[in-house]
């Protein structure tokens, strides 16, 4: 998968679940203040990716630091990457 | 006919905000007394008490309410819905909240954001009905309020969208009340309301005539969703029966 496809997935699988506006979908959208998402969401968000990319995500301190849709699809890409990487 | 449509539109908010208010008015005078009146009486519960005050003004506003609305209410005689249980229903109007006095019980918390919590002629009451302000609590807090209510055999009424829609069409659920459902076991029941946006919508503050329709949906069980997506698919399934219904509804 390419960076793009990566980040495209992301925000599928985000709007499809969380039924998010599309044209919100942007790098520097906060979370919080711009989707409007709660700390419980936050939660079903990591079950969302881990389902959409087939990876178990255990990095909770990552997690908690993430705020933008653009730390979401920096995580991602790391994480896939050093998948990539180890296997 | 204009004429008619403004003429409607005076007399509803000539009639409806001057009964309100005095209905607001004489409750916060009188309930002093009709709790000191229940609580020697009978010995009932402080919650219970104003939980049914509350659910007394909800009949009052009912009353003043009708006329205007043609107010029709489906699946609320006793029996209908399971207690204890966690009702949720779609956001239109601050008014919605007032229409729940159609529910056949009383011992019903309401679970809201911070807002409502800072009108002060409202504001006691809810303190005293232990109303949870969703807002200001954490999650683990909100759980563990909403598992003594329920365990204590009382209902718990939220509104999933959390906010009230702007342009009438039905916002995204938010997964609180899924969650609480199972992990308490207890059932969901939606409710679905139509015509409040019309009577009174955000951002509006005068009243429009418009026919109100509330319907109590058969319960959904959480035994049905399993897995750690079981309170996601819950919203998904309870939002299309809401969303179906109120469809139909209009």
């Amino acid at each position: 998968m390419t960076d793009d496809e990566i980040i495209d997935t992301i925000n599928r699988a985000l709007v499809k679940e969380f039924e998010l506006d599309k044209k919100k979908m942007l790098s520097d959208a906060h979370l919080f203040d711009t989707l409007e998402l709660d700390s419980l969401d936050m939660v079903d968000m990591v079950i969302v990716l881990e389902n959409a990319f087939k990876f178990k995500i255990t990095e909770e301190k990552e997690i908690r630091e993430i705020r933008t849709l653009g730390d979401i699809h920096n995580f991602v890409i790391k994480k896939s990457n050093e998948i990539r990487k180890g296997s | 006919m204009p004429f008619a449509g403004n003429f409607s539109i005076l007399l509803i908010n000539l009639t409806v905000f001057p009964l309100l208010i005095l209905m607001t008015l004489v409750g916060i005078i009188i309930s002093p007394f009709a709790f000191l009146f229940f609580k020697l009486i009978g010995n009932l519960d402080r919650v219970k008490i104003i939980r049914y005050f509350v659910w007394i003004y909800g009949k009052g506003w009912l009353a003043i309410i009708k006329p205007f609305t043609g107010l029709t209410a489906s699946g609320f005689r006793r029996g209908e819905i399971p207690t204890p249980c966690i009702i949720v229903l779609n956001h239109l109007s601050f008014f919605d909240t007032f229409f729940m006095g159609v529910l056949p019980f009383s011992n019903v918390c309401f679970a809201l954001r911070s807002w409502p919590f800072k009108m002060a002629w409202y504001h006691p009451f809810m303190k005293l009905a232990q109303y949870l302000d969703v807002e200001r609590l954490s999650w683990d807090e909100t759980l563990t309020a909403s598992k003594k209510i329920l365990n204590d055999g009382g209902v718990l009424l939220l509104f999933p969208e959390a906010h009230r829609s702007r342009d009438g069409r039905m916002g995204r659920f938010y997964s609180g009340a899924f969650k609480i459902s199972i992990s308490t076991n207890y059932p969901i029941v939606p409710l679905c309301i139509t015509g409040t946006g019309e009577l009174l919508p955000p951002g509006r503050w005068y009243l429009k005539p418009a026919k109100v329709k509330i319907k109590a949906l058969a319960p959904v069980y959480p035994d049905a969703f399993t897995g750690e997506n079981g309170h996601i698919e819950m919203r998904k399934h309870v939002k299309a029966l809401i969303a179906d219904e109120v469809e139909r509804m209009r």
